[in-house]
């Protein structure tokens, strides 16, 4: 329906796909070209399927197929999160008439820069869910005693928690943003994979935490029953690496795709911390 | 897109136990928003207002510089804990911040996002103004040595501030100098006024989309109003620098320098008085009055 928009005159035969491979960890990325046979209502997943169908370079060299993670396929996992011309988005919302609406010439495809790459477009976002790991981004509810009915919930609070709960932690918000710089690190000979991990993890946690982890903290916080542990997590948000290494660009609002009100909650998180810090100073 | 972007990442990926800056980063951040506005943008509000009363007159600006200086052998420790060392903090901690920036306006040309960028051009801006024209007015510190053999023949220190608007007038005669006032003048007055702005989502004063979109109207308005005002300040001292306005000024000064000397309320101070090229211009002038 959308590629019936553009007149049947205008549409090409075939378009150029480029696309920033990368065979393993911390190798030299390489730019590779495929050229496709267009077809209206593509995606780039359907791109990338071709792609790896022809195994051809546009030089009619033979190649390896892309790789490439996806999953749900509507825009809700963000397993396909990658940089199509340039930007950071789903690949499966990408539709390939949309792209050359704007950009004739062709479509460009590369992993996301902030995050280790494995292979071609596939990266390792570990650095997500350890932020989340950061905040406690959960509500704890243990033991086995029925401890009754918890605290009541407001229509009102619930209609701001909600759209906090969409994010899928798919890091378009951090892959957008200025002030959130790669880590990327290395196993050593000696190194077991725990050692690994776990120097892994230490460099996470100091590293910025972004804006999905700041918003989920504030989902929790402003939770009934989260907001029994609020000060563990706005004490983490203000450890090294947290909520004040934002700069305010707000990409990361104009780049969510589920818009969630990324800067509301690092507003919140701001004045929450305000409030926490003068207590944490004060009352002790 | 070129590959190397990827080299500009920056990591702080060590084992080395975490240093002074990170431990204390959250500390530091609110100090550097919180010092940005007071004292250090509190300042510069009130430094461009009272430059700007040359505008009503030399003799104006000349009373306001009198009132500022009548904090005799304090006004040095003001400046220092005041005015100084809050804005060598603020621009160090600065550059630091700068310095862990990746900006990527080409690929994300969001508003909010070229605000993000301008904010760390100007601030870059502002720190090389700022030190160039306190050089150049004031010459860092006052110790007649470092003055005499250092400052003088590189041109700086020429305000003096009982012939206030006449010797700043005429250290801002060449092209050179006002070109470099008006944009360093302009980058500082963006800076503070984004920089509210900013500090507002910092301490969580405006929160909500509208909220935010609220405060940088009223943060944009502020700055056009202090940009005005800089300009003002800027070219009206200018004006006072140069032909018959010189003279008036002088005269004007004069007059106000031997009143306070009569009255005791003042001692001779060359230093801060001046003298050179001005004084042998008007000499005849003074002779005309008396």
């Amino acid at each position: 329906m959308i590629a019936d928009a553009t007149p049947a005159s205008k549409k090409p035969s075939s378009f150029e796909v480029r696309v920033l491979r990368q065979d393993a960890p911390g190798e030299p990325g390489y730019w590779e070209r495929h050229q496709i046979t267009y077809e209206p209502n593509l995606n780039v997943i359907s791109v990338l399927q071709k792609i790896a169908a022809l195994s051809t370079t546009a030089d009619g060299k033979s190649t390896t197929p892309v790789a490439w993670d996806c999953n749900c396929l509507e825009e809700v996992c963000g397993a396909c999160t990658m940089l199509v011309n340039g930007r950071t988005r789903q690949a499966c919302s990408a539709l390939v008439d949309r792209l050359l609406e704007d950009n004739p010439a062709g479509i460009e495809l590369q992993p996301m820069s902030k995050f280790p790459v494995l292979r071609d477009l596939v990266v390792d976002r570990t650095r997500m869910y350890r932020a989340l790991e950061r905040v406690k981004a959960w509500i704890p509810v243990d033991g086995y005693g029925d401890r009754g009915a918890g605290p009541k919930e407001s229509q009102e609070g619930q209609e701001v928690r909600y759209p906090l709960s969409e994010c899928m932690t798919c890091g378009c918000c951090v892959e957008a943003c200025p002030q959130f710089a790669k880590v990327e690190l290395f196993q050593r000979s000696d190194e077991s994979d725990a050692e690994f991990a776990e120097r892994k993890n230490r460099a996470y946690d100091q590293a910025f935490i972004g804006a999905a982890a700041i918003s989920q903290a504030i989902l929790f916080n402003e939770h009934p029953t989260g907001h029994m542990n609020a000060d563990e997590r706005l004490e983490a948000l203000s450890a090294p690496g947290g909520l004040q290494v934002c700069g305010n660009a707000q990409n990361c609002v104009a780049v969510c795709p589920k818009n969630i009100p990324l800067t509301t909650s690092i507003a919140r998180a701001g004045r929450q911390l305000t409030g926490y810090m003068f207590r944490k100073f004060f009352d002790r | 897109m070129p590959v190397g972007f990827r080299a500009k990442d920056m990591t702080r990926v060590q084992d080395s136990p975490p240093s002074f800056l990170v431990r204390h980063e959250f500390l530091i951040r609110r100090l550097h928003s919180l010092s940005g506005l007071v004292p250090v943008g509190a300042f510069m509000c009130v430094h461009l207002l009272v430059n700007a009363s040359v505008l009503e007159s030399p003799a104006a600006f000349q009373k306001n510089v009198y009132q500022i200086h009548s904090l005799g052998s304090l006004l040095p420790v003001v400046e220092w804990v005041f005015i100084f060392i809050p804005i060598l903090f603020h621009a160090i901690i600065g550059v630091v911040i700068v310095m862990g920036g990746i900006p990527n306006t080409g690929n994300y040309p969001y508003a909010a996002n070229r605000r993000y960028t301008l904010q760390r051009v100007t601030g870059m801006i502002a720190f090389v103004f700022i030190a160039i024209h306190v050089f150049h007015m004031h010459g860092w510190i006052h110790q007649d040595t470092w003055l005499e053999k250092v400052v003088r023949p590189l041109g700086g220190a020429e305000f003096h501030p009982y012939s206030a608007a006449s010797s700043a007038g005429l250290a801002l005669q060449s092209y050179v100098m006002v070109a470099i006032y008006l944009i360093g003048v302009l980058a500082c007055v963006f800076h503070l006024a984004n920089g509210i702005w900013t500090m507002g989502i910092t301490w969580g004063v405006w929160i909500s989309p509208k909220a935010q979109k609220r405060a940088s109207n009223v943060c944009a308005i502020f700055g056009l109003l202090l940009a005005i005002v800089g300009v003002g300040a800027l070219f009206g001292m200018r004006a006072d620098g140069a032909g018959e306005r010189l003279i008036e000024a002088r005269q004007v000064e004069d007059k106000m320098y031997e009143h306070k000397l009569e009255s005791g309320e003042l001692k001779p101070n060359e230093h801060k008085r001046g003298g050179g090229e001005v004084t042998k211009s008007e000499e005849t002038s003074q002779v005309s009055v008396e």
